[in-house]
């Protein structure tokens, strides 16, 4: 009893925290089934105009094509960019040396130019191979990224050398090493890395932006901005798209939580 | 330590290369084919166009291009969705990247940033003064906007004439009409919103704290601008300027003028009735009407005047768009298809009033029995015949390339000016931010 009245009030604190939390999120949901005049005055019930907002929505928005298009673009973008990174991050791991750490500083720098200061180069780049309004345009810049490679590199230092070397002795290829041993006890770093990939792929609003230049390609963020282009905004149908936008990264939060955040802190099992 | 400085050399000059490798390069713009024949016979291609709104631009857009291909059946309008943000950002890419091929034949430009990127990028722009366009057939105050050194770059589409709109429910509440309203001075309508604020405990406008739109509306109804002819900032000693924060103070000290924080909230303040009425650009009509309940209880009518200013008046404008003709157009078929619908198509602006509410800029438009129908929800005023002709009243405005930045200098101004700093210092330092920034 005294021990349950002392965590009261840490139980108290977690649970406004987590109310402050959820607030958005419900009210997000909640006003996808209001008018857009409920959702100006604040309305926190569920409404009747659900269908009616995706009526709207369907009406003036290709939404399956741009939700076709968003999901192209970010599995595609997770599974090459888990590939690539962790293969490099295992490499300046496990193949260590003076000048590949250079090299990893170097790809370090890169991560604090800013994306606008590369924005124009990369879209002359892509122009001069006559890849503008493409979708391997959107999706090759978005594969090798410092931070994943910064991330595999730091989970692969946990790897013990000893399995290495014994994989070695038993006769397993350099390759198979990786594949076979490195991969699967890394499930959980994979898992990091792809919540972290997809969520950025699928938020990605700027460079698709720039880079489709019709909207033949369009994906959900770009969408979204067009609800919220013209003198009158309707907030029913904008808070329904933002909904089923945020849908497939919430789901796939949902079912890597664990290795998530077991990824995110670093455990080897 | 050694690496250390190494990096540190290095993580200064990889941003710079990169910076110095996007501003490089100065080309000449690629000259439009001109591909169609001679004005006569009907003509066949592709128009692609940039705009925004599906339910305002965009469908004026698609109903004009139904009107021309009644003559040509042949041409076809594409019409790409593309909010103005976004659109903007595309067009700075294209230009500094003199990738101009991606262009579409026309988009449309917020009124306000056209100097700026014409003065800019003008490689982006092809110069329409001399097509079959007639630009004399638009407010000389609307022309303004899009042209510079004396050559039009674009056609205005959407009005943005400024209107008082006022709930006459609250106004019968406290005893006034619209009447009381119209043609008077900023003094009297501090007075006359004090004693509706007393008796019905509401403010009659509204709008977002740190936003210059209200000044800026003041500022051009006395024909007076935040640059002088040459495009030197005259932010500090503005003597219109100055009168127009003190106006805006008074109001926001007397409760008059609600300050919120978003502009969602500012929509929301008088869509819920929080407000009895709001002056913004004729635009703001469509957000009025979201609020179905309050048909009938809405009425229009001009601004209130600066006291005491030289060329005051009670007109003034905020927003607007015009489109442009971009350099990699087929040139001969957009200005034939913007002189024959947006700049000479009565059935056009008639067709696409009732059902989207954008209002014409072209004159002819001011005898349409259409634009003269009385409306309903605003207690059956005829209130876009009003319009236009307000708008032939709207002294020109001078935005200059440095608009928005002048702009933004004065909303930071007037956050401080609101926080108690002395008007005159705080637009001393606006003066010396936008100087700055001219650089």
């Amino acid at each position: 009893m005294t021990r349950a009245l002392r965590r009261a009030p840490g139980y108290l604190f977690l649970g406004v925290s987590a109310l402050l939390s959820v607030l958005p999120l419900y009210f997000m949901a909640v006003s996808a089934t209001n008018t857009s005049q409920d959702v100006l005055a604040s309305r926190m019930l569920p409404g009747g105009a659900l269908v009616e907002n995706f009526l709207a929505l369907v009406a003036s928005q290709d939404v399956a094509s741009a939700m076709w298009y968003s999901t192209l673009n970010a599995v595609v973008t997770t599974v090459l960019a888990l590939v690539v990174c962790s293969i490099a991050g295992y490499g300046f791991e496990v193949y260590h040396s003076r000048g590949k750490d250079r090299l990893m500083s170097f790809l370090l720098l890169a991560m604090m130019i800013p994306f606008a200061a590369t924005m124009i180069p990369l879209f002359q780049m892509f122009a001069s191979f006559g890849m503008v309004n493409s979708t391997a345009a959107v999706i090759l810049p978005a594969i090798a990224t410092p931070f994943l490679v910064l991330l595999f590199r730091q989970s692969a230092r946990t790897f013990p050398h000893e399995i290495l070397e014994a994989a070695r002795i038993d006769g397993l290829r350099e390759l198979n090493i990786f594949f076979r041993i490195f991969l699967p006890t890394m499930r959980s770093t994979y898992a990091a890395a792809a919540v972290i990939t997809f969520m950025t792929a699928w938020n990605n609003f700027l460079w698709p932006k720039v880079i489709l230049v019709n909207n033949t390609y369009q994906t959900m963020p770009m969408l979204i901005s067009n609800l919220r282009a013209g003198y009158v905004t309707d907030y029913g149908v904008l808070m329904l798209a933002v909904l089923l936008a945020s849908l497939p990264t919430m789901i796939l939060f949902l079912v890597l939580q664990r290795s998530f955040a077991e990824g995110i802190t670093g455990a080897i099992k | 330590m050694n690496k250390l400085r190494k990096f540190a050399a290095l993580a200064l000059v990889v941003p710079l290369s990169i910076a110095l490798a996007a501003c490089g390069g100065n080309g000449t713009a690629s000259a439009p084919a001109s591909t169609s024949a001679a004005a006569s016979g009907p003509k066949s291609g592709t128009l692609t166009v940039w705009c925004w709104d599906p339910t305002f631009n965009i469908y004026a857009m698609n109903e004009a291009a139904k009107i021309y291909q009644k003559d040509n059946p042949d041409v076809k309008i594409n019409v790409v969705e593309t909010p103005w943000d976004d659109l903007q950002t595309k067009l700075t890419t294209l230009a500094q990247s003199q990738e101009t091929k991606q262009l579409p034949d026309i988009f449309l430009m917020q009124n306000n940033a056209f100097q700026k990127n014409v003065i800019n990028y003008p490689d982006l722009f092809k110069d329409y003064s001399q097509s079959s366009v007639d630009f004399s057939q638009f407010p000389q105050g609307v022309t303004a906007y899009s042209t510079v050194d004396g050559k039009n770059y674009g056609l205005p589409f959407d009005n943005g004439t400024a209107i008082t709109a006022l709930r006459t429910d609250v106004l019968k509440e406290a005893g006034f009409t619209i009447d009381d309203f119209t043609d008077i001075t900023w003094s009297d309508f501090l007075a006359k919103g004090k004693v509706v604020k007393e008796k019905t405990g509401k403010p009659l406008l509204s709008g977002q704290a740190g936003s210059a739109d209200m000044i800026m509306m003041m500022l051009q109804s006395a024909g007076a601008s935040l640059f002088d002819a040459e495009g030197k900032p005259t932010i500090s000693n503005n003597a219109a300027l100055l009168k127009a924060i003190d106006t805006y103070q008074q109001l926001v000290k007397a409760g008059v003028f609600a300050e919120v924080n978003s502009w969602d909230e500012y929509v929301g303040s008088f869509v819920n009735s929080n407000v009895a009425g709001t002056i913004n650009g004729v635009w703001i009509m469509g957000s009025i009407q979201s609020a179905k309940d309050q048909s009938g209880k809405w009425a229009i009518t001009n601004l209130p005047k600066l006291d005491g200013v030289d060329g005051a008046t009670n007109y003034s404008a905020n927003g607007g768009s015009s489109w442009a003709i971009s350099s990699n157009a087929n040139y001969e078929l957009a200005s034939d298809f913007l002189a024959k619908t947006f700049a000479g198509s009565k059935e056009l602006y008639e067709t696409i009033l009732p059902s989207s509410g954008a209002l014409a800029n072209w004159l002819p438009m001011a005898e349409s029995s259409v634009y003269a129908a009385p409306q309903k929800f605003f207690g059956d005023q005829a209130v876009f015949k009003k319009v236009i002709e307000f708008s032939q009243q709207v002294p020109k405005n001078n935005t200059g390339a440095y608009y928005y930045e002048g702009r933004d200098a004065v909303s930071a101004a007037i956050t401080k000016i609101v926080n108690g700093t002395d008007p005159s210092a705080a637009l001393d330092e606006a003066q010396k931010a936008v100087e700055f920034a001219m650089k």
